[in-house]
């Protein structure tokens, strides 16, 4: 035998004797002559099988065989190619355990050969798998399957251009979606389609010359395939990233291996193919319908946001936000809104720059479609809403500071301006702003007020808070409390009350960059609240949240400089109680409710006995013949005529006591002698300087501005001609009487003449425009004459005692501007 | 023993119930499974038959009809050489069907493919569907047209055996054998049909 075998050993590479031997490989068949005469490879292969496949793989001959073709490698893709000719054989008899055999043996070369020509035998061994995995037997396919991944891990030094892997990437899905009578077995199959897959990523996703695994026939096989079996888990436990590849290797139920496969897939898209993954995910949570409910949903997208390199997370949410309004279905958008409510707050870490401004501006976008679809379903639309919002607020909340108010700003500049004709969508539009502006301000947390109200912030919130419904402007107070509210007081101060002892308030001493802007922005602050009070549709709501405001600034400024200001301001809000005949008796009640408590509030924040001591003369005596006029405020009063306000004058607050009060306590008290503070004087002034400000900007729309504007908020600059160039003697009393209000006829002329005058201004040609406003030249001198004497009485407390010197100035200055027109 | 010298991608597709999987099971393994359930996602045979002396390897890819499984079997349809399209005669729905599913053939799967329109089950007595309405709408539609039963074995294995021999001729004519398929040709001895338009989108 030996001998024989030698002598031919020379000859194995002749094709004649190569095609005789061919005709005859088969172990079974071949007598003892027959394979002397076959080549050397063939023999060493032939002999690794046993007689019975029961025996296994013959250990001996299996070393002799590797130790063959490691010392010929060029042999090597014989060995394959004859391995698989007899498998492909052995396959087609049905004599698995022959063909196992094979692929044992192929594994093991596989394994042991690590040189050039590996090139070559790959692809006998893929073929092989391939030829596995087509069979019908499960064996055979996981079988198949576990050689494919011991295959995947090997890593190649030289890649292989032309192979392909489409067939597995198919066949795998398949697999993953087996759905085989046995249950096990069927588990196993599946399990199987998830390694396969897990191995054609491993082998393609980290060379980029062989098959673009990230193409969309693939991704659209693969990914399905995962979330399939991922979706069929009892219950979904999120983790973070790092525990999965301690986990690896341990997973032995779908679920948890196509999460785990899935996590690889995410982590390793760059960011040119994360859109690839997304899509099909995306696809497959529509075709399955598992957005509702969302547990599966946040489960999915949290893995990916996990694994997802970080820099790229952002680019998931922008995916989930092109995706909200697609398809049909409050509920699966509201799903996808709550989704994405869930994840944002990962991307908000790592985004930077326009890609937050991109965000929320999609945010509002979808809001704004929201609220401009006419929904069948109210309620659903609401909760898309809600959950609009709520994603807004988590990704602000994980937001730098800076850019909260960023956000804001930018919030604000969305929110539809009320003074023009409002619509119904467009108020809710705005309620709807506001409330995304409110749960962003409630994630800034407010260290300097000059940062938290950046002077344009300010402008517009103010502006606004003269504007809309009711609730609209409740809503607006109450982002003003989240912003002032530093210490935390604003749920102490949510109504107003006469006794704060108990409330347990933290105050502070006021720093000197809020003092500073206090003095800045104190008028505009103050008369726009001033303003507030003084509304027509105002409910107790309203009182009480501008309450709250004055409460929290008169908190968190707590200082001798401002106290001034903020007696002026409650005496205004008494005068304008008691002579503002807009009010109903009921908002009449419930300011002088609010007047009272901020009264009370000032002795308690700062100290000062002998005001605390008259405070608490007047609540005695309101208490005993006028309770009305006290906090908690009522929705309704019931009232006889001889207790309406205005009768009791001896209970209302008393400028010169106050004063008086302060002299006692030592602080330089210089209250203006008439008791309109805030009213019409500020009022104006601060009005020309706004509107001098927003020249540029808006005052054209000012002027086009519907007659809807109220009528004492003397914001617009036409609402301020009309005070001074209606022909009546401009003095204080004049001015007086513009804060008090006019009567009712005069109301309705100047309502008359102010719609006249808008008409003109929209519809006359400029010159003619130019034409009849030239005679306001000779108001302007009588105006500057009044801020002249008005700067020259010392009507403003200390606290913004720099201001009137520093106003006429810009007055003069933005006359011109002013009256271009 | 690998010695077929063509692979033909087949996929079926049709409305959920209409006999896919019977058809394909009838083809591979001459039986017909009396209580077979939904296939979900995709389901995987091979065949090889044998077409004029030469071995032709269907590779026959047998898709789930329901609705939720759709995104995943049309990403099956851009690499089959025919798609076999399978309507229930004894089931109106599954034939008005057709014109939504030649759209989705049309979008998804290579303009060359070869499209045959099936109408199964001919073994039921409640007809719904005439053989001539099947026969315009295939012919309109410009498709290859039988009706079979899968339980009776009737005109099953002449549906593949002509699709195998109309692809051949196709290929033949193209006469460009081309790398397609996993694995490529072996020794040169295997040709399978390389679809351009299929190369050119990829």
């Amino acid at each position: 035998m030996s001998f024989v075998k030698c002598c031919f050993e020379s000859t194995e590479g002749h094709d004649f004797l190569d095609s005789l031997v061919q005709k005859c490989t088969d172990p079974g068949c071949c007598c003892g002559c027959c394979s002397a005469l076959r080549p050397r490879y063939k023999r060493l292969v032939d002999n690794i099988f046993p007689a019975s496949p029961q025996d296994g793989l013959v250990k001996s001959n299996m070393e002799k065989l590797t130790f063959y073709s490691l010392s010929s490698p060029e042999k090597l893709d014989r060995i394959g190619e004859y391995l698989f000719q007899k498998a492909s054989r052995d396959i087609y008899r049905r004599r698995h355990g022959f063909v196992i055999i094979a692929m044992e043996a192929m594994d093991q070369l596989l394994v042991a050969c690590h040189s050039q020509t590996l090139n070559l035998f790959v692809e006998s061994f893929l073929k092989m798998v391939q030829k596995l995995l087509e069979s019908t037997d499960p064996q055979l396919q996981i079988l198949a399957t576990q050689s494919f991944v011991r295959f995947a891990n090997i890593e190649e030094d030289t890649p292989s251009y032309h192979r392909r892997y489409d067939f597995f990437v198919s066949k795998f899905s398949a697999m993953c979606h087996s759905n085989h009578n046995d249950k096990p077995t069927r588990e196993n199959i599946r399990l199987a389609g998830i390694q396969g897959l897990q191995g054609v990523i491993r082998k393609t996703v980290s060379d980029d010359l062989v098959e673009n695994i990230w193409e969309a026939q693939h991704m659209d096989k693969i990914v399905p395939s995962l979330l399939y079996n991922m979706q069929t888990a009892e219950k979904y436990e999120t983790v973070s990233c790092m525990e999965t590849d301690t986990r690896d290797g341990l997973d032995d139920d779908p679920p948890r291996l196509a999460e785990a496969c899935l996590r690889e897939l995410v982590g390793r898209a760059s960011f040119g193919h994360i859109r690839s993954v997304l899509r099909p995910v995306l696809t497959h949570f529509d075709r399955h319908e598992l957005w509702v409910p969302t547990e599966f949903a946040v489960h999915t997208f949290k893995i990916i946001m996990f694994s997802i390199q970080a820099q790229y997370s952002y680019s998931v949410v922008e995916a989930l936000l092109q995706h909200l309004d697609a398809g049909v279905g409050t509920r699966v958008r509201a799903a996808r809104a709550a989704v994405l409510s869930s994840i944002v707050a990962f991307a908000a870490g790592d985004s930077v720059g326009p890609s937050v401004l991109e965000i929320i501006n999609n945010l509002l976008t979808n809001l704004r479609a929201s609220v401009a679809r006419d929904s069948e379903k109210e309620s659903d639309e609401k909760l898309y809403q809600e959950a609009l919002i709520n994603a807004l607020g988590e990704f602000a909340d994980h937001l730098p500071d800076f850019q909260k108010i960023d956000i804001m700003m930018f919030i604000v500049s969305k929110i539809p301006n009320q003074r023009g004709k409002g619509t119904k969508a467009d108020s809710m539009l705005q309620s709807i702003l506001l409330k995304s502006l409110l749960k962003v301000g409630s994630t800034y947390r407010t260290t300097e007020l000059s940062k938290a109200f950046p002077a344009a912030f300010l402008d517009a919130l103010l502006r606004l808070s003269g504007a809309g419904e009711a609730a609209t402007r409740a809503l607006l107070q109450r982002i003003l409390h989240t912003l002032l509210d530093r210490r935390g007081n604003a749920a102490a101060l949510a109504a107003p009350t006469v006794d704060y002892a108990k409330l347990g308030l933290i105050v502070e001493k006021c720093s000197r960059p809020d003092l500073i802007f206090i003095s800045k922005h104190g008028y505009a602050i103050f008369s726009s609240l001033y303003d507030g009070l003084q509304l027509e549709s105002n409910t107790a709501e309203n009182v009480c949240a501008i309450y709250t405001t004055l409460a929290l600034l008169c908190v968190e400024l707590a200082s001798e400089e401002t106290v001034c200001d903020m007696l002026q301001l409650i005496l205004s809000m008494q005068q304008s109680a008691l002579s503002n005949p807009v009010l109903s008796t009921a908002q009449a009640c419930r300011v002088h409710g609010a007047a009272l408590a901020l009264l009370a509030l000032v002795p308690h924040v700062l100290l000062l006995p002998a005001l605390q001591e008259y405070v608490a003369q007047i609540i005695e005596a309101r208490r005993e013949e006028a309770p009305h006029l006290l906090p908690p405020l009522l929705e309704d009063y019931d009232l006889s005529p001889s207790k309406m306000p205005n009768k009791l004058p001896y209970l209302m607050i008393d400028q010169m006591a106050l004063a008086e009060c302060l002299k006692a306590c030592g602080v330089e008290a210089r209250l203006q002698p008439a008791a309109p503070y805030a009213g019409a004087a500020l009022a104006q002034r601060h009005s020309w300087v706004e509107a001098g400000a927003a020249q540029g900007r808006d005052s054209l729309a000012d002027i086009s501005a519907g007659p809807n504007a109220e009528l004492d908020s003397a914001n617009s600059s036409p609402g301020v001609q009309r005070h001074c160039g209606g022909g009546e003697s401009v003095s204080l009393e004049a001015l007086r009487r513009a804060a008090s209000g006019p009567s009712e006829a005069e109301r309705r002329e100047a309502e008359r003449r102010r719609a006249t005058l808008n008409d003109t201004f929209r519809t006359a040609p400029f010159d003619h425009l130019l034409l009849i406003t030239q005679p306001k030249y000779e108001i302007k001198e009588k105006l500057e004459e009044i801020f002249n004497s008005l700067s020259e009485e010392p009507l403003l407390g200390v606290g913004v005692g720099g201001s009137p010197a520093g106003k006429p100035t810009p007055c003069t200055k933005y006359f011109p501007e002013l009256f271009l027109y | 023993m690998e010695d077929y010298k063509f692979l033909f991608k087949v996929v079926l597709v049709g409305n959920a119930g209409v006999g896919k999987t019977c058809l394909v099971r009838r083809f591979t393994q001459g039986l017909f499974p009396p209580g077979q359930g939904a296939t979900i996602g995709v389901d995987f045979m091979i065949k090889t038959v044998e077409v004029d002396g030469e071995k032709v390897k269907l590779q026959i890819w047998d898709t789930a009809g329901q609705e939720r499984f759709r995104s995943i079997t049309q990403s099956y349809y851009r690499s089959a050489h025919a798609l076999i399209l399978v309507y229930d005669i004894s089931c109106q729905p599954t034939f008005d069907c057709l014109p939504d599913w030649l759209r989705e053939i049309e979008e998804y799967a290579s303009h060359k493919v070869l499209r045959i329109l099936v109408g199964n089950k001919t073994d039921r007595e409640d007809r719904e569907i005439p053989r001539h309405i099947g026969e315009d709408f295939a012919q309109r539609h410009g498709m290859y047209f039988l009706e079979t039963s899968a339980k009776e074995a009737e005109n099953v294995e002449r549906l593949f055996m002509e699709i195998a021999v109309e692809l051949m001729e196709q290929a033949k004519c193209k006469e460009l054998p081309k790398y397609d398929g996993s694995l490529g040709p072996i020794n040169g001895k295997t040709t399978s049909v390389g679809d351009g338009s299929c190369c050119l989108r990829s």
